[in-house]
């Protein structure tokens, strides 16, 4: 255990670990403090002279972020000295700054307008002609920069050099004219590459997909899990009446830090409405019969039927016990969305498992211990089977196979597909088809095990889709006959759960 | 009195060649040096007095007992980049006595066992480069460089680094940055270079005239060199003289000499019929000294800072007047707005907008609340940085502007226009 030391921030006393920044401990005590470039998941670079703190005994103000507190220190940053220099500190970082918040994609959740509105709303002292710099400038696919708005706090220069280690951001030229840029022919293309969105204090680094959607005080803001893969990420969802917008990645020491991928960012677009399999349906080779889920699951008939199970790693660990429990198989097979890459890690978040919760599938299954068997073996099996049930994945853009193994499950005499999805090969089958509207992870309460083996819980959020059941509530339906569902705990708490946007800002 | 304890032998054609450096006694030092220990050497520097000749001043013996005690690589690093506007020392030091900075060199790594060092130079002084490299080879080939350097079993290797010409290489880690072949960008302190410095090694970085001192230091004793100059500014200096004098040029005199000597006794004094006016005392970056302040200067030290001076790098920029004050400072704004490196917000910003604004006032554009405006941005760039590129920009406006505010006034209220001759003294 590292050494404890005391020392006072604005007259209150507090003890850190020895080696403690005066910025980490500002943040431990919940003290405010102006910052741009520090950032805990980088590096210091000591560049906006923002955080100045004065410190009893030494005339020079201090930056918080490079002085570490030493045994004893009286620190503040309330003095007029101190005040001062802050003030003064923005005003450098706005007297070149185009101030186009009106048009501007990060107004609302901008570091420097907030600390505007804080410690500025004064006449400029500029009248001086600002350095016009490159507005439109396209970093690759995914992002664009105005180099204008930018601040060169260098977070986004220091993510692609630490965190992605891809290089592809530099700052170039220097002085006032300084500008981040890319090199030529080497776009901002990597996996990680919209987490500078995230990190860049001001609007100078936008997402191309988000830009110009939404107002983001328009948006609540939700905690989850990343569904992308077994890493289990920890994200805000960001929504409306409308439906979701986007993700960004919500802090976990221990799992993603403060990151996420951009594919995991894509997550969501599988939640909206839209596409979405919004009752549930009988196919049969002569006709199509739609009906409420209710309906479907009463007449189903499940009795002395000899009863296939596929199961993929999107369900909740509740989920999958009530299914496991509830149902005598025949036999389960595990879909993966690629066994070719299914083990695959990037070393960094992504993994090749496309799944949040393949662990929690394994342990429910090893639990009671059932068998397994790998989908492959369907092949031969199907034949024996009455009734296949197939707990589909959630999201159908991250399993490449999925009309190949559509194919080969419309062999099974009866087949029962749940998922929040449908697909136009289920809609005209020979044999008979059933499609229940399954619910996505924003609508449903339970638990995820990411890869390492990490208990992760997600909550209901909201509900997009009403006919949508979570296989926990299937299995109430069919063994109580009921459609009243609150009796089951997780939604009656997905009732009351309604999440407002806390915070403000990024970190 | 001119005393030329470095400068001595620079007359000398053949004293550039290895061969006229050894019949000057070149290279004597060395062995001298290396029958010591290394602790006894820096101890020897440290009780010289020597200070640093880069610009900051600070005592090198105690730069070099910073070092960690240990068996890590460390590495010697000559800042030869001479940015300095108006500095012109170290140029004549490489193309007349290149060996005497070589000879200091290995000395000095010695002191602090260093095994590698490095000359910085800025990619403009070709003839610098040409020389040393020159030199070099023949240190190599006579064995005073390279492995177990005269049977002392202490090996070194130096080497020249060619800067592309920018002032803020010539800053100690801007300079580091550079060489480890990356932007040339000062890096945040702490770590000092003493503990993390080129390649997170332990680095002392010292000046061209520093190193090259070293060699009379270990010649003739810490004591003698002590007793030259004044009590805490000890030896000599070499100062360099531009501006309007009527011998401009580097003149190496002990520390405490005064100005007006300076001026008038070594550089022939003003251009006849020319009144002195103001002037610089170190280099750019140092604030001007009123015609009245020179009387009363010394170069030394303490006397320049006690005058709100500094001695810094020992650029004397002598000013008659025949120049505006105004056009000058607009060419220093110009100058530290052109070479900022950019990364701290108070001097990228600063710089530019001190720049603007004196340049409005030059072009007849100004307003009075402009000279406070002035004030009030220098006092917030000022030892808010990582490094002291923005002291040094801030410094010269507020002494430009408080000390010659009525020119500045008589810019604003009469729309006087920039006369021809800017450039003609910085
Ligand atoms: C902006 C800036 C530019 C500098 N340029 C030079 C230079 O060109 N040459 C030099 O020797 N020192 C220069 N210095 C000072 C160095 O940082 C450093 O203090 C010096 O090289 C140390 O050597 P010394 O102790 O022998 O003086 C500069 C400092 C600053 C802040
Ligand atoms: S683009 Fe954004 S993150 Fe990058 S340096 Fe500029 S302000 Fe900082
Ligand atoms: S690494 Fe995996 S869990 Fe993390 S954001 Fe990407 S897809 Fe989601
Ligand atoms: S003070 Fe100026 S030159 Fe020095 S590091 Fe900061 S921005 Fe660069
Ligand atoms: S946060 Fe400390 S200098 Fe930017």
């Amino acid at each position: 255990m590292k050494k404890m030391i005391k020392c006072t921030i604005n007259n209150y006393p507090v003890e850190v670990e020895e080696g403690t920044t005066i910025i980490q401990a500002f943040k431990k005590l919940e003290q405010e403090i102006a910052h741009y470039c520090w950032h805990p998941g980088l590096s210091i670079a000591g560049v906006c002279r923002l955080c100045m703190v004065e410190i009893e005994g030494n005339n020079k103000l201090q930056i918080a972020c490079n002085t570490v507190v030493q045994d004893g220190m009286v620190i503040t940053n309330q003095s007029q000295k101190v005040k001062d220099t802050v003030r003064w500190g923005l005003e450098f970082h706005l007297i070149n700054h185009p101030l186009d918040c009106p048009i501007c994609d990060q107004a609302g959740e901008c570091v420097l307008q907030e600390q505007y509105m804080k410690f500025g709303a004064y006449q400029p002292l500029m009248s001086e002609d600002k350095v016009k710099k490159r507005k439109v400038v396209d970093l690759g696919s995914k992002i664009v920069l105005d180099t204008e708005r930018c601040i060169l706090c260098a977070r986004c220069t220091r993510f692609t050099d630490e965190i992605s280690k891809t290089k592809e951001l530099g700052i170039f030229n220097r002085g006032d004219r300084s500008e981040i840029g890319i090199f030529k022919n080497k776009p901002l293309e990597n996996d990680y590459a919209l987490n500078t969105v995230d990190i860049c204090p001001v609007g100078a680094l936008t997402s191309k997909k988000f830009r110009f959607q939404q107002r983001v005080w328009y948006l609540k803001k939700a905690p989850s899990v990343c569904t992308g893969c077994s890493t289990g990420c920890n994200i805000d969802v960001y929504y409306n009446e409308e439906g979701l917008w986007r993700i960004r990645p919500r802090h976990n020491s221990s799992i993603n830090q403060y990151w996420m991928c951009d594919k995991g960012r894509e997550t969501f677009k599988h939640v909206n409405p839209s596409g979405r399999l919004k009752s549930s349906f009988r196919h049969t080779a002569e006709q199509t019969e739609k009906m409420t889920t209710f309906q479907a699951l009463q007449t189903l008939k499940l009795d002395s039927k000899k009863i296939g199970l596929v199961l993929t790693g999107s369900y909740t660990c509740e989920e999958y016990d009530a299914f496991l429990d509830f149902f005598q198989l025949h036999s389960i097979y595990h879909w993966k969305n690629n066994p070719k890459n299914f083990e695959d890690y990037d070393n960094f978040l992504i993994r090749g498992d496309k799944n949040p919760n393949t662990k929690g599938l394994l342990e429910s299954i090893n639990k009671r211990q059932l068998k397994l068997e790998d989908c492959t073996q369907l092949e031969q099996n199907i034949s024996h089977l009455d009734l296949l049930i197939v707990c589909a994945p959630e999201n159908h853009k991250l399993y490449p196979c999925l009309e190949e193994k559509i194919n080969l499950f419309l062999k099974s005499k009866e087949l029962v597909w749940i998922s929040p999805h449908s697909h136009t090969l289920l809609q005209k089958p020979i044999n008979t088809v059933w499609t229940i509207p399954s619910k996505t992870y924003f609508e449903k309460t339970g638990t995820f095990i990411n890869h390492h083996g990490t208990r992760q819980k997600i909550k209901a959020v909201a509900s997009i889709v009403d006919s949508a059941r979570s296989l926990e509530e299937i299995i109430h339906i069919l063994k109580t006959g009921q459609t009243d569902l609150t009796q089951i705990a997780s939604i009656r708490d997905k009732m009351k759960t309604n999440y407002f946007m806390e915070q403000k800002g990024s970190l | 009195m001119e005393h030329k304890l470095l400068t001595e032998h620079y007359n000398k054609d053949n004293y550039k060649s290895l061969e006229g450096y050894k019949q000057c006694g070149g290279y004597e030092t060395l062995k001298l040096a290396l029958n010591k220990q290394p602790k006894e050497l820096v101890e020897m520097v440290k009780a010289s007095g020597l200070r640093g000749r880069g610009g900051a001043g600070f005592p090198t013996g105690v730069k070099w007992s910073f070092l960690p005690d240990n068996n890590e690589p460390r590495y010697l690093l000559c800042n030869a980049d001479e940015g300095e506007p108006g500095t012109f020392k170290d140029r004549m030091m490489m193309e007349k006595a290149p060996h005497q900075l070589i000879e200091g060199m290995i000395i000095s790594a010695f002191a602090i066992q260093s095994h590698k060092s490095y000359i910085y130079i800025r990619g403009e002084y070709t003839d610098s480069i040409s020389i040393i490299e020159q030199a070099l080879k023949e240190a190599y080939k006579q064995g005073y460089l390279g492995k177990n350097i005269l049977n002392s079993g202490f090996d070194h290797e130096m080497d020249i680094y060619v800067g592309a010409g920018a002032y803020i290489c010539g800053e100690e880690t801007g300079m580091i940055s550079s060489l480890e072949g990356k932007k040339g960008q000062p890096k945040l302190k702490p770590p000092y270079p003493a503990v993390k410095g080129y390649l997170e090694k332990p680095t002392v970085v010292n000046n061209v005239e520093t190193l090259a001192a070293v060699v009379p230091i270990v010649r003739d004793g810490a004591e003698k060199y002590k007793a030259i100059g004044t009590e805490r500014s000890a030896g000599t200096k070499i100062f360099s003289v531009s501006g309007n004098v009527v011998k401009p040029g580097n003149y190496e005199v002990p520390l405490g000499y005064p100005l007006m000597d300076m001026i008038n006794k070594l550089c022939g004094g003003l251009p006849p019929g020319r009144k002195l006016k103001a002037c610089i005392p170190g280099g750019s970056s140092a604030p001007v000294l009123t015609a009245e302040e020179c009387e009363k200067a010394c170069l030394d030290y303490e006397n320049l800072m006690d005058l709100g001076s500094m001695l810094g790098s020992g650029a004397i920029i002598v000013i008659d007047d025949s120049n505006s004050m105004v056009d000058i400072l607009s060419v220093i704004m110009h100058f530290y707005h052109h070479e900022s490196c950019g990364q701290c917000t108070p001097c990228r910003e600063g710089t530019g907008w001190l720049d603007q604004i004196v340049k409005n006032i030059l072009h007849g554009k100004g307003r009075l609340q402009d000279l406070d405006l002035i004030q009030n941005i220098s006092q917030h760039m000022m030892g808010k940085t990582i490094c002291a590129l923005s002291d040094a920009a801030a410094l010269p406006a507020i002494s430009f502007v408080t000390k010659f505010k009525n020119e500045f006034i008589d810019y604003i209220q009469q729309n006087k226009i920039s006369s021809d001759n800017l450039n003609q003294v910085v």
